[in-house]
């Protein structure tokens, strides 16, 4: 089975319970919304499928590969932003670039080569000599996006990706991520608590304290309705 | 094979141009253990007392006797300022970019371990340049006997950093290691003051010296420094570098969690 | 390793002459003689008690102690290390000069105010003048014609006719003084005054001072400032100072009679002789027990090797 699959996964900090039985399933090239409010455990799950920490309880598998088994396999295949941003300031956008690569074992023609064509791919060709620094924050986002894409990952795991991003980046950035899955078959697990970045055709998945609400394409869960109510009426009945 | 030491040359590369771009920590890596040698140990500049003790063959003032600490000191700093930066400050994205590389956990641990090294021997040997423009100057032979001996002091240091960033949940802010690991750390070791003068205070406080690794990695500088070699000092902090490590690696095993995540 | 056996065997069977510094030791009446190559001490000799003053002949031959509290001056084999046999001296005898003749010793008697002149060949004391209290300083001009006795309590350089035996000068000098020298072939007289703190410098054809050198250490109080013996490096080019309790030793420049540096040393640093060819410098510590090499042309000490209780004189010996 390809895409991103979660099966059954619990998790807990001592008594703390952060996850609990969550299972859901993102198809091959499809653009899931993992929803929930801050602390509904989108974090812990994000860390849990990057493998920064394990779990005993349930399984996850990246493009087929069960990351218990094959951790760096399955590395292999993510790329992520996460919610702080990880770029370093001081570097330029190419250095930035290459140094990721080189975390992947690309060196040489072969970075060369993926830098321009992930810069390409995000319309950040002309950027590749700034420091990072100079970039304003919708940019830095895109740039994040574009170093997550350079070792060609078959899934992508965005935490929260437009916090902090004026209206016109949020969109700009929304949209890519949207064309990455529709254009280039990527599988999307985007976190997020804000219901206006998710299409009517896009799957969602809504978490709250730990658990799995609902899933599926999100027309069929509002039935029409705003996203919006939806997601608060479900939150508020499970409060 | 090849993937790892892309990486290793990649991560050593970023840091030496960090190092090189923020010219405020490089200076302030130097001006630290400069006011130690210019104000603190000027105060003292007659002959420390009366035992001559190795690597030392005559009487030295007190300037001289407290460079090798201060070598020990910058690395005992940056050791634990790059290791713990990476767990609280900005630098937690970094890590965790680092830790999503699919090369094993211990190797990129390492890679950054190293290259922290190179820098903290960077300023080391921009302090020895310094202080010997100052008049502080050491036997040529000396300039290149304590280049292994940095490297072996450095990584156990910095093995120590990582360690306590991955582990001790209280520290949480730099004053805090200031407080309960490097003032102890660099108090309570040969830096500042020979074990015989300690002894004269109290037999405990130097017992408790001898115990600290970064008296033994002041002292493999120390003699180094005058182109001799200290085994035992070599020994024991190789030991304590290697206990560090290991602990620094159990304690970023993904199956125990990160704590601050 | 049948080699290396045969090589150690060749070495002791040819042992590697090298020179040696050899020093008194004032409490333990002993000499300590020092391998300048090794810079470990090799030998230990009695003596008479409280050696002081101790100076090798022209031809090294013979070496002469002032054995302090035996009221002698003795005479000393250095190839045996035996006593050949005492010369007369005069009560108390501190330090001593050898004139250029080879053959008469200017003795200073700490107690009784008096220079003795010695013949070396005779035996005999061919002449007693009266000085200030306390004599101790010795020094003859290198032509052999003027002997300079300094004495600690009357404060005063005197200046002695080495023709006539008698005096014709006595200068005040600052307090306390310790050791004088003729510098720049005879031309000028420099007098250290341990109390005083000074180096009193005379043009010895007026016999008026010409200069005064004074001497500051960083983090030493002045009171432990006391310049004592002193010593000139090849071409006159530098003095250096032994500064008592201080734990320094200065280096002097001659022309500017401005200190250039101070070496740190053992503890109430004392007297000193160079070796050979003038490339290091021995000083003795009198309170630590020891001598500290200092490496002349880098001005730094480079080793410190324990002697006896009280070291107070060094006298180099060439052994080829």
């Amino acid at each position: 089975m390809t895409g991103l699959t979660v099966r059954n996964v619990s998790y807990a900090y001592g008594e703390k319970r952060a996850l609990d039985d969550v299972s859901f399933h993102v198809p091959q090239g499809a653009f899931c919304a993992l929803l929930g409010p801050n602390g509904a455990g989108k974090s812990t799950l994000f860390s849990l499928l990057t493998r920064l920490f394990t779990t005993r309880q349930g399984e996850i598998e990246i493009a087929g590969i069960d990351i218990a088994k094959h951790p760096r396999k399955a590395l292999a295949k993510i790329g992520v932003v996460f919610q702080q941003p990880t770029l370093d300031l001081d570097l330029t956008v190419h250095r930035n670039l290459s140094y990721f690569a080189a975390l992947h074992g690309l060196s040489g023609r072969q970075a060369e080569g993926r830098i321009t064509a992930v810069l390409e791919r995000l319309d950040m060709a002309e950027r590749a000599t700034e420091r990072a620094r100079d970039l304003n924050g919708g940019h830095r986002r895109r740039l994040e996006i574009a170093r997550c894409l350079i070792h060609v990952p078959s899934v992508l795991l965005l935490d929260e990706p437009t916090v902090g991003l004026d209206a016109a980046s949020r969109h700009a950035i929304t949209k890519h991520v949207h064309d990455l899955s529709s254009q280039d078959g990527l599988t999307v697990l985007w976190a997020t608590h804000l219901t206006d970045e998710i299409g009517p055709d896009d799957q969602v998945a809504i978490l709250h304290r730990g658990k799995l609400l609902d899933q599926g394409i999100c027309r069929d869960i509002t039935g029409g309705a705003p996203m919006q109510d939806t997601f608060l009426s479900m939150t508020r009945a499970a409060s | 094979m090849i993937d790892a030491m892309i990486a290793l040359r990649a991560i050593l590369i970023r840091e030496a141009l960090r190092f090189v771009r923020q010219r405020s920590r490089f200076v302030a890596a130097l001006v630290r253990p400069l006011v130690w040698l210019v104000v603190f140990a000027a105060g003292f500049r007659a002959a420390l007392g009366l035992s001559i003790t190795p690597p030392y063959q005559t009487y030295i003032t007190y300037e001289i006797y407290i460079v090798p600490g201060l070598c020990g000191m910058i690395m005992l700093f940056n050791g634990m300022q790059s290791s713990l930066s990476l767990v609280y400050d900005r630098e937690m994205g970094s890590m965790r970019l680092l830790l999503t590389s699919p090369l094993p956990r211990w190797w990129l641990l390492f890679c950054r371990l190293l290259a922290s090294t190179t820098i903290s021997i960077l300023q080391v040997y921009t302090f020895l340049a310094v202080a010997a423009v100052y008049g502080i100057d050491m036997p040529w032979i000396g300039y290149a006997y304590v280049f292994p001996a940095l490297i072996v002091a450095g990584l156990m240091l910095g093995a120590l950093g990582l360690a306590l960033s991955s582990a001790i949940r209280q520290l949480e802010n730099f004053a805090g290691v200031m407080n309960f690991v490097i003032f102890p750390m660099f108090f309570l070791s040969s830096a500042l003051y020979p074990l015989w003068k300690m002894a004269e205070s109290s037999a405990l406080l130097r017992d408790i010296c001898a115990l600290n690794p970064f008296t033994h990695a002041v002292e493999l500088i120390r003699f180094a420094l005058y182109g001799q070699f200290n085994a035992v000092a070599l020994g024991w902090t190789i030991l304590a570098g290697i206990v560090f490590l290991g602990f620094a690696f159990w304690g970023y095993d993904p199956a125990r969690g990160m704590k601050r995540g | 390793m049948r080699l290396a056996t045969l090589l150690a065997s060749a070495a002791l069977c040819v042992p590697a002459a090298a020179d040696e510094m050899w020093i008194s030791n004032e409490k333990d009446d002993t000499l300590s003689v020092i391998d300048i190559e090794t810079l470990e001490v090799i030998r230990t000799i009695e003596t008479g008690e409280r050696p002081r003053g101790i100076t090798f002949s022209k031809d090294f031959s013979v070496l002469y102690i002032c054995a302090s509290d035996s009221d002698s001056v003795q005479v000393m084999d250095p190839e045996t290390g035996e006593i050949l046999h005492d010369l007369p001296s005069g009560e108390d005898p501190e330090q001593f000069v050898l004139h250029p003749n080879d053959r008469h010793l200017y003795i200073a008697n700490e107690d009784d105010a008096i220079t003795t002149v010695v013949d070396t060949e005779t035996r005999t004391v061919i002449a007693q003048i009266d000085v200030g209290i306390e004599p101790e300083g010795m020094a003859v001009s290198p032509d052999g014609k003027i002997a300079i006795t300094t004495s600690e309590t009357t404060n005063m350089a005197h200046w002695i006719d080495t023709e006539t035996q008698e005096l014709f000068a006595n200068t005040l000098v600052d307090s306390r003084p310790r050791h004088a020298e003729f510098l720049k072939d005879g031309t000028e007289l420099w007098v250290s005054s341990e109390i005083g703190g000074t180096i009193t410098v005379f043009d010895v054809e007026t016999q008026t001072e010409k200069a005064k050198i004074e001497f500051e250490v960083e983090g030493v109080h002045p009171d432990r400032v006391q310049p004592v013996g002193f010593e000139l490096s090849n071409e006159d080019k530098t003095a250096f100072v032994a500064l008592g309790p201080s734990n320094h030793v200065a280096a002097v420049n001659p022309d500017t009679y401005e200190v250039e540096d101070y070496i740190l040393v053992g503890r109430r640093v004392w007297h000193m002789d160079f070796n050979a060819d003038k490339t290091l410098l021995f000083t003795t510590n009198g309170v630590s027990g020891d001598v500290t090499v200092i490496d002349v042309a880098k001005r730094e000490p480079i080793k410190t090797i324990k002697v006896g209780r009280f070291p107070w004189g060094a006298a180099f010996r060439p052994t080829n």
